[in-house]
């Protein structure tokens, strides 16, 4: 039984240190409108264009580093192999991420009726991560379970 | 799915652990296995039977919920 599709467990590891500053970085552009300054395109040059709702002529590659390290540092946690990954582990595995979209979209629904306007843009932004946190939170859950009860 | 891997392991005198690496599988793997939780592949029930030298049919019985 061989998943082709994991990465070796190590990745574990180097998704945490990619995810931490990533996500550091990520909350001070979300919260405290902190931009690296070397970061700054002008409008027209590269391939990089403003959508609607960025009005400034100029735009940040700030927020695309820190979402780009999130989501690089999160597939790398959620696809590192376990140290003793077999057919059982990847039963459970599957199972979290069932779980995992469930859930994610059980909330996405239910914030789409509750929240509106610019604020459902947030929304959209955090459920973009949510669903590999979820599915990395559940899944690790449940391998703690197993290995206690295995415990003999 | 009922099975008698608990009692051939105990046969055998082979903790969860040893039966695991036998096999190259976790210790979970096992433990789920033993308490009924996870029906294992044909693959893994044809090596655990061939580790105990049984048939996979005396290893492993239908219950009334199959």
């Amino acid at each position: 039984m061989k998943s082709s599709l994991l990465l070796p467990s190590r990745y574990k590891w180097i998704g945490g240190i990619v995810l931490i500053p990533s996500l550091i970085l990520g909350i001070l552009v979300r919260f405290k409108d902190f931009s690296f300054a070397f970061l700054t395109v002008p409008e027209g040059q590269a391939r990089v264009r403003s959508t609607s709702l960025n009005f400034d002529e100029q735009i940040n590659l700030t927020d695309e580093l820190a979402l780009t390290g999130m989501i690089v540092g999160l597939l790398f946690i959620a696809f590192a192999r376990e140290k003793q990954e077999d057919e059982f582990i990847g039963k459970l595995r599957l199972q979290s991420l069932q779980w995992a979209v469930l859930v994610n979209y059980v909330l996405l629904l239910v914030a789409t009726w509750l929240v509106h306007g610019f604020g459902y843009i947030d929304v959209m932004m955090y459920n973009m991560l949510t669903i590999l946190v979820f599915f990395i939170i559940r899944f690790h859950v449940i391998l703690f379970k197993n290995r206690s009860t295995a415990a003999e | 799915m009922k099975n008698k891997i608990k009692i051939e392991r105990a046969r055998h005198s082979l903790t969860q652990q040893d039966l695991a690496e036998k096999i190259g599988v976790s210790r979970q793997t096992i433990n789920a296995m033993e308490s009924n939780k996870y029906v294992p592949s044909t693959v893994l029930a044809l090596k655990i039977a061939k580790l105990f030298q049984l048939t996979v049919e005396e290893l492993f019985l239908l219950d009334e919920n199959d």
